[in-house]
């Protein structure tokens, strides 16, 4: 036993060092070279901007567009038109698509939501950059709005209180009614717009700004027009508030021109994931490769009231349409019907396996090069908001409905410039806008020759939203305008009904169901209707 | 150490009269060469008396009437002998040949006598990893070992393995074992696997070792045999003793060459009477026009085959004809040729090893394959009869030449030939020479148009699409334009010394590092289908791991009692590092050149974490006979938050009984018997560097300008660290017995265990409206039971003849038992078909397959649409299990004189495969079974009913008839469709009976080799993969996964297909 008792001795000298093994050394391998416990939040505002363009800043940018954007609104909205049945043309035939329900979910909360709310909390109380960067942070409250009010009207009531707090431990955020969130969103755009400001020190704002560089006039003309846009979609439901925000958003200046039009500009590099145009990937042949075939509806109003005269034509038609495999005459310009599939387009044309392309106008490559800039919101849109609120008569807006239309076709025409700088194709001028203003005054029946004067407003937001396709569908629920046939086809989740909402995805359901039946817009289906839209 | 397996050889005697206590004495030899044996141990019996051989061999003692001495030495085996009435006794030992298989390395290198062993441990000797061979040593234990799950996904040449053993022990990470080599661990990172969305299988650590260097594997299977490497030993520990240079005159030369052809092992059964084409208005209808041609390129419902001139995918018109095999038509045989050079020998003081081997193969998959060239250089000294030392260094260069893609398309050429219609030669679509796949000069102009699929014309040099799909590659771009290379070089470098302060105390430490670096190209050539632009990837990764550890340890006997006991510690450090440089678009055009990307863009990775630990072991014996062990060991995780508690201890206890030595009067046929029981916890850290953090980190930057979001979570469900993550606890209780019979003709091992995983780190899904997708948590809860059987047997041994047999066979039940709260699944990965996934779920085991079935109305009929379609149920049920519970091998070698033959047959049952291939294949026109319904064939037929009200209040109408061609079509592709089809359809069960290995060899007589230096020659003929025997699922091979991850086991999609090898082994001694 001696020699035990020696081993043990011996063990146990040796176990002196052992608290040893707990060292700093060990401790400071979990230190990662390539990370920061803190960061200059301006660096996540250049993140958090290019994040509402394509989801840039997480890597994968024609995911959201291509599944929701495109694949769900730009054929409920009967811009274009697919025979397809898959993923990204969904929208065509009203099929349920869980990735589009659940793209804007990810992105804007998973991305867009969650980097800026990590700007308010460490720009705030207790944070590393507290009390710093106060343009950047009102900027970020612009975005909010911005980001937030798109999340509601897709789906609703939605977590937004306790949402984009995970580092907080809120891994079940409850939901909150549409009304409230709006609610909260104008008094954040209105901080947001009161809080920025040329006196404010830059702090490295104008640096980290990639949509105006640090100008602040513009960063207030965006947030006024957010104002008005977030205004009148509200206003059938709550007209009194759209009135106040109408009037307030007039009086602190609204964008003037198509040189306040928010654009995220984009590029061909480094990543083309990450810096590219997502809408321009999606289509691009050689990358997503999504078919361009234009829609019908979209087609016959570019073409006027008369298909068999040029002179009647919207002088968009040559821009958003490239022509039919390299036949540019606007005359033999046609759109595909929507709700067709393979047979049926046979039926449609009598032609056996009819190719679409070959049949039909496809819109212009010139508008999707990788590097062009990503559209958030336009003049024209203002404009017309504008001539809408004067019209009905909502808040208090300088000027006549027919002035605030006429510029808004104008500005409309004129947008399409920066796709292709100094390609005159792409330019309409005032001739132009004048004489097509002359052929469908404001009042005189739109191209459809029994337009209401409202109605002709909506026709030409729809028109003005190619891109922006899902805002389109957000003032088309909200106004009914233009008034477009849905289609009807075997399998669709609402058949014969354009759908009003976005479905909760499937994987929030399944990760916050108490939160989600309690709270979650009801019924959520492709026919439930939001707040706004009752 | 004792050897067990005692054989009686010889003994002389002379008797003298009868004495109460006489004096014995007598002279000690060596068998082998007759020389005296100095230092031999002489005892009697059950008692403290006796004596040591002199230098001349002789020894002398006192012996009491009826006592029987035992005589031993290190290196023969003991020998045993009455003494009876003799006073001179004369002893011959036999060198103990047994002996070496009877030690095996356990834990942390330490060799220990099987006997102590209270868990099941299992050795494979060299030999079968250096004839049938295969490329990763892994694969080559497939079938050896009860337990042990290999599967080898079917991902070409320099592919990656799964060695599972006794099951799926975590939710999260690869349930891997630990590779350990001389004691040193190895970095076995499993490289990209393909996914959903296609990819390559980049390959595994393991492959980088030469069979050639090895002299034996040993399985340790049970935490019990593992914990003393702690949380990395969690899944298994896999230990490889390579070959150590021995004592001897001169050197030795060792020259060894083995040559294998590997071909292709067509399991298809495709129907070859239809071709390309589809149906119009219910007529089917080949392509009328070139661009029908390529329309319809990937399609198989065209009619009958009637040889009359039809478009296909170049606008030429050629006969409607089949165009042979079209898998024998594209691939080719693929060829391994491996050349080892071995030189080793030393003397009393050091010895010494060299080899080089150099591999070079091609796969059946053109332009692709494989090159290895191993150095090794190992010695071992000992000085001042102290000082041991060993030293070894390993360098081995892979080259993997265009990995091919499986799963989904882009790349994928195996798909493209699968898709190639039966009247199209998919070998004139390889165009030019100088750019193979591409679209040639020359074609009727339209082509070119029509190419463009709505945008710009595509012109020469741009890929040419055998279809209207941009995801369907050539076959020729994807396997000799497209570019997947890799190169990695990689040293294993360890050196040990050890100090016996005394005959029964040491001290020893050790140091080693694993060090690699992996630098891989990647194309996608300019004018790809989807990606016209095209894009280039240059990488370089570098992977370092040290490994620094010292022990004290005893080995002493205290009369009947033996204690072996020693402590330690361990500090391990590893660093991953990885540069990349990305392009997209080339400035001139087609020449893909990094430097030459019009975009381009870079990568940077870097982590490093540690393990720093604490162990110590104590074994005590009485007499041998009755073993008790209990180690401990204690790990700190750099991973883990200190705060939170970042260390673990892993104890174990067990205690072995050799029955057969513990009785008087044990029976003759009882060899040897031994029972065995252990317990063991052992922690599992499935979590990577900085994965407990919250911090910021940038990531690209636009226009210039940085932009930063949370370090490893800019993306939309990216995983929110947390820090209270602590390790996973596994504990396991092993009984088992260990029987020979019949003088060792009959041996069974048997092991029964039970093992539970309790806190397992799950990834917890959480509302993406939290700005986060998952999360990390302590919950989960998963099972392993199940049992082990080796039998080995001598059926037959008759003079020159000898027919050995061995059988192993194990069952394994696993179920998860619990998971997050309100959660019962966890969603694993899902095939390309997108309308199956692997699910793990409580009450059934890790990796269950699930997917949708028919409908049936409440009387049970199975519902169709009006369409004469199978209406599914929307909800995902399991359908099948992904993981074999049952796994089995025979082994059967048979030698005659200089000649031996060795097969190894095994299998797999209780699992399913979901069979991606098939259902593309059906759904496309191209199976037999997709040929029922066509216009001349069998009809199909449904009976069941069709909803003829609403779905609120449905009115089931019986429908009973045949459909029509076009509806039987749509029945088909309908059955496959990813929102609607049945999953059901596309399960197979995954049992299968293969004959794995073959060896048929030669020993040239020694006679015929007398004038040359040459001292041993053997020629084989060696086979493997040669005959699947048995098998339930159609067109591809039962072993057809294509990842080796584990949450994908069971999907089948586009995989490589399988190969039979065979070929030449020759073994040269000098």
């Amino acid at each position: 036993m001696k020699y035990i008792n020696k081993i043990i001795l011996s063990v146990l000298a040796l176990m002196a060092p052992l608290a040893a093994c707990d060292t700093d050394a060990l401790h400071e391998l979990n230190v990662n070279p390539q990370a920061l416990n803190e960061v200059n939040t301006n660096f996540m505002f250049t993140a958090a901007s290019l994040s509402l363009a394509s989801g840039g800043f997480s890597g994968d940018n024609r995911y959201i567009d291509w599944r929701t954007n495109m694949g769900y609104t730009m054929y409920f909205m009967q811009h274009f038109a697919s025979t397809g049945l898959g993923l990204n043309s969904a929208g065509d035939k009203y099929y349920d698509n869980d990735e589009a329900w659940n793209a804007p979910w990810e992105f804007w909360y998973g991305n867009v939501g969650k980097t800026l709310a990590l700007i308010f909390k460490q720009t705030s109380e207790g944070g590393f950059e507290e009390g710093q960067r106060p343009n950047m942070v009102a900027a970020s409250k612009i975005l909010w709005a911005l980001n937030f009010h798109r999340l509601t009207d897709f789906y609703g009531d939605i977590p937004y209180t306790e949402a984009v707090q995970g580092p907080d431990g809120l891994f079940r955020p409850k939901y909150d009614t549409q009304q409230s969130i709006y609610m909260d969103l104008f008094s954040k755009l209105t901080e947001g717009i009161n809080g920025i400001s040329a006196s404010n020190p830059d702090e490295g704002f104008a640096a980290a700004d990639i949509i105006f560089d640090g100008d602040i006039a513009k960063w207030k003309k965006f947030g006024n027009s957010l104002m008005l846009r977030m205004a009148m979609r509200i206003s059938n439901a709550d007209p009194g508030t759209a009135a106040t925000y109408v009037t307030q958003a007039v009086q602190g200046g609204v964008m003037e021109s198509n040189d306040d039009n928010v654009w995220i500009p984009m590029d061909d590099g480094p990543s083309e994931w990450v810096n590219q145009n997502g809408i321009s990937r999606a289509f691009a042949p050689g990358d997503g490769g999504q078919n361009r075939v234009m829609a019908k509806t979209l087609i016959d109003f570019l073409k006027g009231t008369d298909p068999n005269s040029v002179a009647d034509d919207d002088p968009r038609l040559m821009i958003l349409s490239e022509g039919i495999q390299g036949d540019t005459d606007p005359l033999n310009q046609e759109g595909q019907p929507n709700g067709l599939d393979g047979n049926d387009l046979d039926d449609y044309t009598g032609i056996p396996n009819t190719v679409a392309n070959e049949q039909f106008s496809s819109a212009n490559l010139k508008l999707f090069d990788d590097a062009d800039p990503y559209i958030l919101m336009n003049y024209a849109e203002v404009c017309f908001l504008l001539a809408e609120a004067a019209e009905r008569g909502i808040g208090t807006v300088p000027g006549s409905a027919q002035q605030w239309y006429d510029n808004g076709v104008r500005a409309a025409m004129q947008f399409y410039a920066p796709m292709e700088p100094g390609d005159a194709s792409m330019e309409v001028s005032d001739a132009q806008v004048d004489a097509y203003l002359a052929t469908y005054p404001y009042g005189g029946g739109g191209v459809t020759g029994s337009e209401s004067a409202l109605e002709q407003i909506g026709y030409q937001m729809w028109a003005s939203k190619f891109f922006n396709w899902w805002e389109a569908w957000s003032d088309w629920r909200r106004t009914g305008f233009p008034t477009l046939v849905p289609t009807d086809y075997p399998g669709s989740a609402s058949p014969g009904v354009i759908p009003t909402k976005l479905r909760v995805p499937n994987r929030e359901v399944a990760t916050n169901q108490e939160n989600y039946e309690a709270g979650a817009t009801k019924p959520d289906s492709p026919v439930g209707k939001v707040w706004w839209d009752q | 150490m004792k050897g067990k397996l005692l054989f009686l050889f010889l003994m002389t005697a002379l008797s003298t009269q009868l004495w109460a206590q006489r004096t014995v004495s007598g002279k000690v030899t060596s068998a082998e060469d007759g020389s005296a044996l100095p230092g031999v141990n002489v005892v009697v019996v059950g008692s403290q008396q006796g004596s040591i051989t002199d230098v001349d061999g002789n020894y002398s003692l006192e012996a009491p009437d009826g006592a029987s001495l035992n005589f031993s030495y290190i290196g023969y085996v003991d020998f045993v002998v009455e003494v009876g009435n003799q006073s001179i006794i004369d002893v011959v030992l036999q060198g103990d040949v047994t002996q070496l298989s009877e030690v095996v390395v356990t834990a942390l290198g330490v060799e220990r006598d099987v006997q102590a062993l209270n868990y099941s441990v299992t050795d494979v000797a060299g030999d079968n990893f250096t004839e049938a061979r295969e490329i990763n040593v892994g694969n080559a234990l497939t079938g050896r070992i009860a337990g042990v799950n290999v599967s080898s996904p079917s991902t070409g040449p320099a592919g990656s393995t799964r060695i599972l053993i006794r099951g799926n022990k975590s939710l999260n990470g690869q349930n891997q074992p630990l590779y350990v080599v001389d004691g040193i661990p190895m970095d076995n990172s499993i490289g990209d696997q393909a996914g959903l969305w296609g990819g390559a299988d980049e390959g595994d650590g393991l492959s980088s070792i030469s069979p050639d260097d090895i002299e034996s594997i040993t399985v340790l299977k049970g935490a019990n045999a593992s914990a003393l490497y702690g949380s990395r030993g969690g899944n298994g520990v896999i230990n490889i003793v390579t070959k150590q240079g021995k004592k001897r005159k001169g050197v030795g030369v060792e020259f060894n060459s083995n040559y294998t052809f590997d071909v292709l092992y067509d399991q298809t059964e495709l129907q070859t009477k239809y071709g390309a084409g589809g149906y119009n208005n219910g007529v089917s209808i080949a392509p009328q026009t070139p661009s029908d041609g390529f329309g319809q390129g990937r399609s198989s419902w065209g009619p009958a085959l009637d040889g009359s001139p039809v478009y296909q995918w170049d606008g030429v018109q050629r006969p409607y004809t089949y165009q042979g095999n079209k898998f024998k038509n594209f691939f080719e045989n693929g060829n391994t040729f491996t050349n080892t050079l071995a030189l080793s020998g030393g003397g009393d003081q050091q010895t010494y090893r060299f080899s080089a081997t150099d591999l070079r193969s091609t796969s059946i998959i053109p332009n692709s394959g494989f090159d290895r060239t191993n150095v090794t250089l190992s010695t071992n000294g000992k000085y001042f009869d102290k000082l041991t030392l060993n030293a070894k260094v390993m360098y081995s260069r892979e080259k993997a030449k265009n990995r091919p893609t499986v799963s989904d398309s882009p790349g994928n050429a195996v798909q493209s030939i699968w898709y190639t219609p039966n009247n199209v030669d998919a070998n004139l679509q390889k165009g030019p020479a100088d750019r193979p796949g591409s679209i040639p000069e020359g074609l009727d102009p339209q082509m070119y148009t029509i190419y463009g699929q709505g945008g710009d014309p595509r012109t020469p040099g741009m890929e040419w699409l055998p279809a209207s799909n941009n995801w369907g590659q050539n076959p020729w771009w994807s396997t000799e334009t497209m570019v997947n290379d890799d190169t990695r070089d990689r040293i294993i470098g360890s050196a040990g010394l050890r100090y016996d302060i005394l005959d029964w105390l040491y001290v020893s430490g050790r140091i080693g590092m694993d060090w690699s670096q992996r630098r891989e190209t990647r194309l996608v050539p300019q004018g790809t289908g989807y990606q016209l632009g095209g894009s280039m990837q240059e990488g370089l990764q570098d992977i370092r791991e040290t490994n620094m550890e010292w022990m004290l340890g005893v080995d002493k006997d205290f009369g009947e009692f033996g204690l072996n006991a020693f402590v330690g510690g361990n500090k391990m450090e590893r660093s991953w590092e990885r540069i990349r440089a990305d392009g997209n678009g080339f400035s001139v055009d087609f020449f893909e050149a990094i430097n030459n990307a019009s975009s381009r863009n870079y990568n940077y990775g870097y982590n490093q974490s540690g393990i720093n630990s604490l162990f110590g072991s104590v074994e005590v014996n009485w007499k041998h006979i009755i073993y008790l062990t209990g180690t401990g060991r204690n790990d700190w995780f750099s991973v883990l938050n200190p705060e939170s508690g970042n260390n673990i201890f892993y104890p174990s206890v067990g205690g072995t009984w050799i029955f057969s030595d513990s009785f008087e009067g044990t029976p003759s046929w009882l060899s040897f018997g031994k029972l065995r029981a252990s317990w063991a916890q052992v922690g599992l850290v499935t979590i990577g560097p900085y994965e407990t953090n919250l911090e910021y980190g940038l990531g690209d930057s636009h226009l210039g300008r940085p932009m930063a979001g949370i370090s490893g979570a800019f993306g939309r469900t990216a995983t929110l660290p947390n820090q209270f993550i602590k390790p996973a606890l596994s504990t396991e209780t092993e009984i088992g017995f260990d029987l020979r019979l019949f003088q060792n003709r009959l041996g069974i091992d048997f092991a029964y265990y039970d093992q539970q995983t309790t806190d397992d780190i799950v990834s917890q899904t959480i509302s993406v409206a939290t700005g986060f997708g998952a999360t990390r948590v302590n919950v989960g809860k998963i099972t392993n039971k199940g049992w082990e059987l080796l039998l080995t047997g001598t059926p037959i041994q008759a003079g020159d003849f000898v027919w050995d047999v061995s059988l192993n066979l194990s069952y394994n039940k696993n179920e998860v038992v619990s998971l997050i709260d309100g959660l019962t699944e966890l969603t694993g990965e899902e095939p390309r078909t997108r309308n199956a996934f692997i699910k793990h779920i409580v009450g059934q085991p890790y990796g269950t397959i699930t997917g949708r079935v028919q409908a049936t109305d409440p009387n049970g009929n199975l519902v169709f649409d009006d369409q004469g379609r199978a209406v599914a149920v929307n909800d995902f049920v399991p359908i099948g299990q992904g993981v074999p519970p049952w796994g089995w091998g025979i082994n059967n070698s048979f030698s005659f004189k200089n000649f031996n033959l060795d097969f190894l047959i095994d299998g797999k049952n209780g699992a399913d495969i979901y069979s991606g291939t098939n259902l593309r294949m059906t759904q496309g026109g191209w199976t037999e079974q997709s040929v029922q319904g066509r216009l001349g064939e069998d009809p199909l037929h449904i009976t069941g009913v069709q909803n003829t009200g609403t779905t609120e209040a449905p009115v089931w109408t019986p429908v009973d008839r045949d459909l029509t061609p076009e509806e039987a079509a749509n029945y088909w592709s309908r059955l496959g469709d990813q929102s609607n089809g049945i999953s059901t359809a596309w399960i197979y069960d995954g049992a299968f009976v293969k004959l794995r290995s073959v060896v048929f060899g030669y020993n040239f007589p020694r006679s015929l080799l007398q004038d040359t230096p040459i001292q041993n020659v053997s020629l084989s003929f060696v086979a493997r993969n040669l005959w699947v025997i048995s098998k339930h699922i159609d067109n591809v091979d039962p072993e057809s996964a294509y990842s080796s991850n584990g949450g994908a086991q069971g999907l089948e999609y586009f995989a490589m297909p399988a190969t039979r090898s065979y070929g030449f082994n020759l073994r040269i001694g000098f």
